[in-house]
């Protein structure tokens, strides 16, 4: 592979020519990505850097960005709980299992049902999607009462069931496909008819392989929007073993307890299976330019 | 084959037999996130189960500022709790439409309604009582004094013995003396106030002068404006736009006490802090820097009343079965009859007059301070509306010290809101 | 096409029956979670019910509607919403784009710009928000580093107490915690604009603006569509903010946004009736704003041809 066309593949990926553009404008496009880049990345210092330190010292003026020592305790803390019953562990698998089931099922039903309106012409479909989307455009706090009803009424409160059912599909989601599969060549999806392909073999051989941006992009939205529901869980979950992070976190740090040191390192510790995803899907991100080369334009 | 179906039939029928479950009432306990507090409650469920076997309690501590919203969607959903607690001001309108049950005083090991009373310290139940009947014991009673760092007024001069604020004209000198700063930021205050919940600290200074919040009917609001007007002066006076002394954004001032970092010298609290105190910071607590001031009053005060007191009561849902609810009660009794535990390892005064008098509660630093304070109060109000006359007062307040308003066009804006509320 | 008449029809109505029986299976289920407790929500909205009581609720038809449009507090929150909404939409959806595109564009740093702004995202909302009262506290790292950078120490810029820092401390919790959504929904949308594309345009002596605007940006827009339907939304939904900045004593007047009202009226006042009614208020103005993205944008016709 010569060089140039190394160069031209970059390139080709926005249309932006990176070495042609004149230098004063480069550095001020950098100086205004690193002021941004400091922006988003000093609330996290600190919060590290809190975890790091006991209480009393996080609201020193001037804030002692590195203090020097490490007090392990605030981690301690953060596992052993304020009741000594190290039930952090129990809220992160928890949380983990929940989240997990739920963006699975998500990725899964989101990309069918955004199939569906993206590439079939049916009366109605504009519609459906109006109604999908309309079931994010009314707050929680609304639908919360009836929601919370409805579950009981099928016994699900303090299980599982009851923390995964409601959310198996979300409108997001559907929207994020739905947008995302019309850009799909329909010379592939005419393709693999003509060669005698099912509708649902299409489905699961052409859509889903070549989907992975948008389906990656969904599972760590999703993932990240269970890891934080704080509401749901806190209503419908009433036995310690199946408290999730956020409710964990929300009664560790209530308010006649305050240990910002210690709330600041179960937070560290939260984050932790958020940054493992990431990792584990960033690939999927930028890095599907090698299966687009099968999505010829 | 005959026999492997029989002997299945046979281990289906006695695996059945066992699988029947016990007779047996299961209760639902709500109540509020209390580190101290737990580990004995829950004793208490292990104890009471193993007296009553048929009986089995599942108790869920919620943090402190979700509960309201959690046992409100409970009830909403008739999914209520069996017993749960909280402070008497939301737990008014669970009263006033009926959701929880009048106590059985028998279930509670009382030959009679009139004997409870007979129990408490006169005025403590007030908060649970409504058309007569009664629907709850207090969990805690609680009133604030005021929590003073000794070692900062020695540190700038004042004999914490003599120099304390007795008046609210003095809590501004002292405060100043005390108030260090970073040009306008205030890095350790002398004094601040414990801001939203007006109902509490905020009516007292008003009643002081002789200003009432409603009429003796409750039909209208905001009674002597020059009471309401001192009082709105005083707090644009201490807030950024005055003097500088304290602000409702500064991180709350009982939070800041304990850690004792030279933040803030002086807090309002109750009883309670004290055992925080010791357990968040234990050497603080050991150097006995720290001592309790009364509530203050102002130089041209009229009466003489320190800060509302309230409880927190444990009530029973009304929409139990009544066998639920007679066991409910019973627990009940049961928790509340260790009250100097409570009192020893949570800092939670249960007001019977048994643990009043006791050497326990006399023992305790401070107590007669309390005391002293608690016989010059009167109870936090009564109202359906509670929450929205806090938020007005809240406004008020915040609008004299934070947006420029002038007292007199906040004062008139609270009294409409208030009106409003009324007639709503 | 006439010849085709009638097996075309045949294949429509078999690709069309194939269409309801992908969409199905969540209409199924959005019916039960989604659509039944809204329903629901429309219903309450026509009665006058004190949340606790066990009275039957009072059918007052449109009377919650009439009493919201007439309320003053009711109005400030339409416009405290909409001065949130114009500021963190623009930010949001514009900033998100134009990371998005240089991010795609720099190949060596992608994944660590990537992570960089996706990073608050991370942090549990509860602790976010625990932060950011930190940082806005009149001793905290707000006023150190606007103090540090303008040379002006001892300022107390009021993050949380007047009015328009109230609001643009809002604007800025947002904007920090949202940004990196939506640029990976935008990488996302770039990464599947087939370089072969580009690459093309090259050939034909497209220079790089020309080949961003008439090769990625239309292939875009329905990823456009989806962020500027979405980020509108989010703001116009926006609540938890709000709510965590009045609990630590901010004023409520700048920044008493409908949603914060609704759950005021619902949890505090106990009037689930009227807090219904603002839920519905709420859910036309995002549908009819939604409505007139999806016309203007007119996004459903994009093909590669």
């Amino acid at each position: 592979m010569s060089r140039t066309s190394r160069i031209g593949r970059r390139e080709a990926r926005t249309g932006l020519q990176g070495g042609g553009r004149a230098a004063p404008v480069r550095i001020v496009i950098w100086v205004v990505l690193i002021g941004m880049a400091l922006y988003i990345l000093a609330p996290l210092a600190f919060m590290v850097t809190a975890s790091f330190m006991p209480a009393r010292d996080v609201m020193r003026m001037p804030y002692p960005w590195i203090s020097g020592s490490f007090y392990w305790q605030n981690f301690w803390q953060a596992i052993r709980g304020n009741d000594g019953h190290f039930m952090y562990a129990r809220a992160i698998l928890n949380s983990v299992i929940v989240a997990t089931a739920i963006t699975a099922s998500t990725a899964l039903l989101a990309t069918l049902t955004g199939y569906g309106l993206a590439k079939f012409r049916f009366k109605g479909r504009r519609a459906v999607l109006l109604l999908i989307l309309g079931t994010m455009m009314v707050p929680f706090q609304a639908i919360m009462i009836p929601l919370y009803m409805t579950v009981t009424k099928m016994g699900l409160q303090d299980s599982y069931a009851g923390l995964i059912v409601p959310f198996l599909i979300n409108a997001f989601g559907v929207f994020l496909m739905r947008q995302y599969l019309l850009t799909f060549p329909d010379e592939m999806l005419d393709a693999a008819r003509i060669d005698g392909a099912g509708e649902l073999q299409i489905f699961f051989r052409v859509i889903i392989p070549n989907s992975w941006p948008a389906i990656a992009t969904l599972s760590i939205l999703t993932f990240r929007s269970q890891w934080d529901n704080l509401i749901w869980p806190l209503l419908v979950v009433q036995s310690e073993e199946m408290k999730t992070i956020p409710v964990h976190i929300t009664r560790f740090a209530a308010e006649k307890f305050t240990d910002e040191g210690a709330m600041m390192a179960a937070a560290v510790i939260a984050s932790l299976p958020m940054v493992i995803l990431f990792f584990a899907l960033a690939k999927y991100f930028v890095g599907g330019a090698k299966l687009f080369a099968a999505r010829k334009g | 084959m005959k026999r492997m179906w029989l002997a299945f039939i046979a281990v289906v029928v006695v695996a059945g037999l066992m699988a029947i479950p016990a007779a047996g009432v299961q209760l639902v306990f709500w109540t509020h996130e209390d580190p101290n507090r737990t580990p004995l409650e829950e004793r208490y469920v292990d104890e009471f189960e193993a007296m009553y076997p048929g009986v089995t309690i599942q108790r869920v501590a919620y943090p402190s500022g979700e509960m309201a919203q959690v046992v409100l969607t409970a009830f909403a959903a008739h999914q209520g709790p069996d017993i749960f607690n909280q402070e008497q001001s939301p737990e008014f309108p669970y009263i006033v439409n009926q959701r929880v049950a009048p106590v059985n005083p028998v279930a509670l090991g009382y030959p009679s309604v009139q004997a409870i009373y007979d129990a408490y310290q006169t005025g403590t139940l007030d908060g649970a009582t409504y058309e007569g009947n009664l629907y709850g014991l207090p969990l805690e009673f609680t009133n604030w004094c005021l929590f003073v760092n000794t070692k900062y007024f020695r540190e700038v001069g004042l004999n914490p013995g003599t120099d304390y604020p007795k008046t609210w004209e003095e809590m501004v000198t002292v405060s100043q003396q005390l108030a260090m700063r970073n040009g306008d930021i205030l890095t350790r205050r002398g004094f601040d106030f414990r801001y939203p919940y007006y109902l509490t600290f905020l009516l007292p200074m008003v009643e002081q002068l002789g200003g009432a919040l409603l009429s003796e009917d409750g039909q209208t609001g905001i009674i002597n404006d020059a009471a309401w007007l001192q009082v709105l002066n005083y707090f644009q006076q201490w807030g950024p736009n005055g003097l500088n002394l304290g602000s409702p954004t500064y991180t709350a001032a009982r939070k800041e006490f304990n850690k004792d970092n030279n933040a803030i010298a002086m807090c309002e609290s109750g009883l309670y802090q004290i055992d925080r105190i010791r357990t968040e910071n234990p050497a603080f607590y050991a150097s006995n820097e720290w001592m309790i001031i009364p509530f203050p009053v102002w130089e041209n005060a009229v009466n003489n009343y320190a800060s509302n007191t309230y409880a927190h009561y444990y009530m029973v849902n009304a929409e139990s079965t009544s066998e639920k609810q007679e066991w409910a009660w019973k627990f009940i009794a049961f928790m509340l009859s260790h009250g100097e535990e409570y009192l020893l390892n949570c800092g939670l005064v249960q007001p019977t007059k048994t643990l009043m008098a006791s050497e326990a509660y006399q023992s305790l630093p401070y107590a007669e301070i309390f005391a002293a304070d608690i016989a010059r109060a009167k109870s936090q109000p009564l109202n359906v509306a509670n929450p929205q006359l806090e938020a007005a007062l809240k406004v008020a307040i915040e609008s004299v010290m934070l947006s420029g308003v002038t007292p007199e066009q906040a004062l008139q804006t609270l009294r409409q809101t208030v009106n409003e509320i009324l007639q709503d | 096409m006439r010849a085709k008449g009638k097996r075309a029809s045949g294949m429509e109505r078999r690709r069309a029956r194939w269409g309801w029986a992908f969409v199905l299976p969540s209409l199924a289920f959005f019916g039960l979670f989604s659509f039944y407790p809204i329903f629901n929500a429309f219903y309450t909205s026509l009665f006058k019910q004190k949340l606790l009581s066990l009275a039957p609720p009072e059918y007052i038809g449109l009377g919650n509607y009439t009493y919201l449009l007439h309320s003053p507090t009711f109005w400030n929150s339409v416009r405290a919403t909409a001065i949130f909404t114009a500021c963190t939409f623009v930010l949001l959806v514009g900033v998100s784009l134009l990371l998005a595109a240089f991010i795609v564009s720099r190949k060596r740093v992608q994944k660590t710009l990537q992570m960089v702004f996706f990073s608050p995202a991370v942090v549990s909302s509860v602790v976010a928000a625990a932060v950011w009262l930190l940082i806005f506290d009149p001793r905290g790292l707000g006023n150190q580093v606007v103090n540090g950078i303008m040379q002006t120490p001892g300022v107390d810029h009021k993050w949380l107490a007047s009015a328009t820092m109230l609001q643009l401390s809002t604007v800025l919790v947002y904007f920090w915690k949202y940004v990196g959504y939506f640029t990976i929904i935008f990488i996302a949308g770039l990464a599947s604009i087939p370089a072969t594309l580009h690459e093309a345009a090259r050939i034909d002596g497209a220079g790089s603006w020309q080949s961003f605007w008439k090769v990625s940006f239309p292939l875009l827009k329905p990823t456009i569509v989806l962020v500027s339907v979405m980020a509108m939304i989010q703001c116009l939904r926006t609540f938890s903010t709000q709510y965590v900045f009045y609990q630590a004593g901010a004023p409520r007047g700048p920044i008493d946004v409908i949603a914060f009202g609704i759950y005021n009226t619902a949890i505090r006042d106990h009037q689930i009736g009227r807090a219904s009614a603002m839920s519905v208020i709420l859910f036309c103005i995002m549908l009819f704003l939604s409505w007139m993205q999806f016309r203007v944008s007119r996004s459903d016709d994009v093909s590669y041809l």
